[in-house]
C-alpha cells in the first residue's frame, strides 16, 4: 500500500494535476462563451417581443440539451473542414448549459438592476462562480472522447492497477483532488454570499 | 487460320475440355503452360480478345498498386518497394512480360480496372462478398490480414472477455467494429487509421483496433514496439489480386494458377519475409498448396483448398426500400444528404430498438433512484441521531466532490468486482450512480429544509409529518436534480450501458450517416428531457399545491 501511494504521489500526481489544468481551461472557455451568449439572450429575453420569445425558446432548448450528447454531436456532425480540438469540443458542448445558466441568472440580475437594486443584482457574480465549478466537474466528460484531462489521467492509471483495492485508493485520490478545490470554491462562494447578504441588509 | 486454331485450342484447354471428373488431374504448372502457349499463339488483332492475349501481345502488364502503404507498397521517386510490388514483379516475370505500375487507392482501384486503365490490381484489397460483384478476385489469395488489438504491454488483455466495457479506438467503416460491439467494447471513432499510433502514444487511446498490415509499420519503430504490443487478432480478411470481371477469363485463370504455384513454391512467402510482414497465413497456405489434393489445375476452384470471401452483407430491413426512397426524396427537395443507416439493416435496427428501450429504462430508473436516494439521504440528514447525520453529510460531500464520470467509474469498478460484465449490470450500475449523485444533492436540500422548519419551530400538522413538509419545501430543488438525472443519462454509455448514444455510436462505426445520426440523437434526448421537465414541473406543482392546502 505504501509503495502504491508513493508511486501515485511521484508518478501519477503530476499527470493528474496537469490534466486538471485542462479541466479548468475547458471550464474557463465554457463560462467565457456562456457569459457572451447568455447575457445577449438575457437582454433579448427581457426586451420581449418576437426576439424575446425566440431568446426564451433558445434558453429552454439549451437547458434541455444533454451535455454528453451535444459533445458527441459536435464531434461527429460538424463538417470535416470545421474540425476543432477535443478540449474545445468539450468546452462548446458545455456552452448550452453555461449560456442558459447565465441567461437565467442574467435575467434576474437585469430585473434587479432595473428596479434599482444594484446589490441584489450582484448576486449574479457568485452564481457565475458556482456555474464555473459545475463546469470544471462536467468537463470530465472529455474523458469519453480522449481529451487529456484529469479523469483521463485517473482512468489510464486505473487500467494498470489490476486489484480493486488499489483502484479504490487511486479513485479516492482523484475524488480528493477534484473535491478540495471544489469545496474551497464553494466555501469562498458562501463567504461572498454572506458578505453580499450583509451589504443587502 | 492460325488465329482460329489457337483460340479453339485455348477454349478447349480452359473451359470446354474434358469434364474434370473424366480426366486425370494435371499439375497447375502444366495447365498454366498450356494456357499461355494457347494465348501466345492467338492473334493480337482479334477484337474482343481476352486481356491475357492483350497483355502478352503488348508485352506489358499494367498493375495498380498503392504508393504509400508501408511494407506493402511504397514509392520513393522512381523506386517502388514492398510485398505487393514484389508480387506484381513476380507475376509479370511468370507471364514473361514487363510491368507498368499505376498508382491506385482504396476508392480508385476497382474503377480503374473497369475503365481498362489497368489489367490487374494488387492493392491491399480485402476480398468480400460485396466486392465479388465488382471485380474478379484471384484465388488462392495472396495474403490475409486480420484486425489486431494493440495496447500498452503492461495492460493485461488476452482475449474477448477482457474487452467488455473497455474503450477501443477504431476507424469508421471498419467491418471488424461489429465484432468489438458484439463483445461489449465501447468505441471511440476516428476518421483515419493514420492517427491511431499517435493516439496510443499520447494516451488518448489505451487500446486501438486496426488491420495488422497497418500496425506492421508502427511495430518497426523500436520506441513503439517497446511500449505497445498485440493483444489478440480477429476478423481475418483474405486479400485478393483482382482483374476486371468481363473479358478477363483467361487472365484470371492464369493468375489463379500462378497464385497457386507461388504459394506452393514459397514465392509469396519469400517476398513476405523480405519485407518483414506477418507470414503465418502464407506458411499455412504453403502446406495447403503442397498437398496432392490441392496441387492440381482444379485446386483453385476446390472449396476445400481456397478460402471463401468474407461475408459482409448486412440483412436489409423489410422497410429498407421505403427508407431509401425517403432519403432520396428528402435530398432532392432540400439538397441535404440524409442517411438513416439505423433503419436500413436488421443489425442496426435491432441496436436502435434496444438502445431506445434501454434509454427509457435508464431514465425511468435514474429518476426513481434519485427520488429514493434523496428521501433516504434527506431522512438521514434530518435525523436527530448524530452519527447517522454525520455519516450522511460525509456521503454528500464525497459525492459532490466527485465528477459524475468518476462516480460512474467507481461504481462500475465495484459492480464488476461483484458481477461479470453484462448490459444489465452496466445499466443497473449507471442507475445507482446517477441516483446517488443527484439524490445526494436533493437529499441535502431536504435536510436543509428540515433545519429551517425546526428553526421556525414548525410541527407536523394536518396529517403531514415534519419530514413530508421538508420534502414539500425542497420540491424545487428535488425537481431540479430529477431533471439533472434525466439529462445525465447519456453519460452511462461511458461505462458500457447500452443506451441510445452507445447504440448509435455502434451503428455509425460500421455504416455511414454520422451527421444525420447524431443530429437525430440530439433531438431525441432534448425532447425526452423536455418531457421529463414538463412531468417534473407538474409533480412540483402538485407537491406545492398540497403544501398550500395543508
Amino acid at each position: 500500500m505504501i509503495a502504491l501511494v508513493e508511486h501515485l504521489w511521484s508518478d501519477f500526481m503530476p499527470l493528474l494535476l496537469a490534466g486538471m489544468v485542462v479541466n479548468f481551461e475547458i471550464a474557463g472557455v465554457a463560462i467565457g462563451l456562456g457569459l457572451a451568449f447568455g447575457l445577449v439572450l438575457a437582454y433579448a429575453h427581457l426586451r420581449g417581443g418576437l426576439l424575446g420569445n425566440a431568446a426564451a425558446s433558445a434558453i429552454t432548448l439549451m437547458r434541455a440539451a444533454p451535455t454528453f450528447v451535444v459533445m458527441f454531436f459536435l464531434l461527429n456532425a460538424l463538417p470535416r473542414n470545421m474540425s476543432i480540438s477535443g478540449a474545445m469540443t468539450v468546452a462548446l458542448s458545455l456552452l448550452p448549459y453555461s449560456a442558459a445558466f447565465v441567461a437565467d441568472s442574467g435575467v434576474d440580475a437585469l430585473r434587479h438592476l432595473r428596479s434599482g437594486s444594484a446589490l441584489a443584482a450582484l448576486q449574479f457574480l457568485p452564481n457565475v462562480m458556482r456555474a464555473f465549478f459545475v463546469l470544471v466537474m462536467s468537463s470530465s466528460a472529455g474523458a469519453a472522447i480522449g481529451v487529456g484531462e484529469g479523469i483521463t489521467a485517473i482512468l489510464h492509471e486505473a487500467e494498470l492497477l489490476p486489484a480493486l483495492g488499489d483502484r479504490l485508493v487511486l479513485f479516492a485520490i482523484g475524488v480528493a483532488s477534484f473535491g478540495i478545490p471544489l469545496q474551497l470554491g464553494f466555501a469562498l462562494l458562501r463567504l461572498i454570499q454572506r458578505r453580499l447578504g450583509l451589504l443587502l441588509g | 487460320m492460325r488465329i482460329a486454331g489457337g483460340l479453339a485450342l485455348a477454349i478447349l484447354t480452359v473451359g470446354f475440355g474434358t469434364p474434370a471428373e473424366a480426366r486425370e488431374p494435371r499439375s497447375p504448372d502444366a495447365a498454366l503452360a498450356e494456357l499461355l502457349d494457347a494465348a501466345r499463339s492467338a492473334g493480337c488483332t482479334s477484337p474482343g480478345a481476352d486481356r491475357l492475349i492483350r497483355v502478352l501481345c503488348a508485352g506489358r502488364l499494367r498493375v495498380g498498386v498503392r504508393e504509400y502503404y508501408p511494407l506493402f507498397a511504397t514509392r520513393d521517386g522512381d523506386v517502388r518497394k514492398g510485398y505487393e510490388v514484389d508480387v506484381a514483379r513476380d507475376v509479370a516475370a511468370k507471364l514473361g512480360v514487363s510491368i507498368d505500375f499505376t498508382r491506385v487507392n482504396a476508392a480508385s482501384r476497382i474503377p480503374l480496372l473497369a475503365e481498362d486503365r489497368i489489367d490487374l490490381v494488387i492493392a491491399t484489397m480485402g476480398h468480400n462478398t460485396q466486392r465479388d460483384g465488382q471485380a474478379r478476385f484471384i484465388r488462392p489469395h495472396y495474403y490475409r490480414s486480420e484486425t489486431i488489438l494493440v495496447g500498452p504491454k503492461a495492460l493485461a488483455i488476452a482475449d474477448w472477455p477482457n474487452i467488455a466495457g473497455r474503450t477501443v479506438c477504431v476507424t469508421i467503416g471498419n467491418g471488424s467494429n461489429a465484432d468489438l460491439v458484439a463483445h461489449d467494447a465501447r468505441l471511440l471513432l476516428f476518421d483515419e487509421a493514420g492517427v491511431l499510433p499517435d493516439r496510443l502514444k499520447d494516451g488518448t487511446c489505451s487500446l486501438a483496433a486496426q488491420d495488422d498490415s497497418f500496425f506492421a509499420e508502427a511495430f518497426t519503430h523500436p520506441d513503439f514496439a517497446a511500449r505497445f504490443g498485440q493483444k489478440f487478432g480477429f476478423a481475418q480478411v483474405p486479400w485478393g489480386m483482382a482483374v476486371e470481371r468481363s473479358g478477363s477469363d483467361k487472365l484470371a485463370r492464369a493468375l489463379d494458377l500462378i497464385s497457386q504455384i507461388f504459394h506452393r513454391d514459397g514465392v509469396f512467402l519469400a517476398a513476405a519475409r523480405r519485407h518483414q510482414i506477418a507470414t503465418g497465413f502464407l506458411e499455412e497456405q504453403q502446406k495447403v498448396w503442397r498437398s496432392p489434393a490441392c496441387n492440381t489445375d482444379s485446386g483453385n476452384t476446390d472449396a476445400d483448398c481456397v478460402l471463401p470471401a468474407l461475408d459482409t452483407e448486412l440483412e436489409p430491413t423489410r422497410f429498407a426500400g421505403i427508407v431509401k426512397a425517403f432519403e432520396d426524396w428528402f435530398s432532392e427537395i432540400t439538397g441535404i444528404e440524409l442517411s438513416l443507416p439505423m433503419l436500413t439493416t436488421v443489425p442496426a435496427w435491432s441496436l436502435l430498438l434496444d438502445g431506445i428501450g434501454n434509454t427509457l429504462v435508464l431514465i425511468g430508473g435514474a429518476l426513481l433512484a434519485t427520488l429514493l436516494f434523496a428521501l433516504g439521504i434527506g431522512a438521514a440528514l434530518s435525523s436527530t441521531a448524530g452519527p447517522l447525520r454525520w455519516l450522511a453529510k460525509g456521503v454528500v460531500v464525497l459525492l459532490q466532490s466527485s465528477p459524475i464520470v468518476l462516480t460512474l467509474v467507481v461504481a462500475s469498478a465495484i459492480a464488476h468486482a461483484l458481477f461479470p460484465f453484462s448490459a444489465t449490470v452496466a445499466l443497473g450500475t449507471a442507475i445507482a450512480a446517477l441516483g446517488l449523485a443527484n439524490g445526494s444533492n436533493a437529499g441535502q436540500a431536504i435536510g436543509e429544509a428540515m433545519l429551517t422548519l425546526r428553526q421556525e419551530g414548525a410541527n407536523a400538522h394536518h396529517g403531514q409529518t415534519l419530514f413530508a413538509r421538508a420534502v414539500g419545501r425542497s420540491a424545487t430543488q428535488i425537481v431540479a436534480f430529477l431533471i439533472n438525472a434525466a439529462k445525465g443519462t447519456p453519460i452511462a454509455s461511458f461505462i458500457g450501458a447500452p443506451e441510445l448514444l452507445s447504440a448509435l455510436t455502434d451503428i455509425t462505426s460500421f455504416s455511414s450517416g454520422r451527421a444525420t445520426t447524431y443530429t437525430l440523437l440530439l433531438i431525441f434526448y432534448t425532447l425526452v428531457v423536455m418531457v421529463v421537465v414538463a412531468v417534473c414541473r407538474r409533480l412540483q406543482a402538485a407537491i406545492e399545491s398540497g403544501r398550500a392546502a395543508s
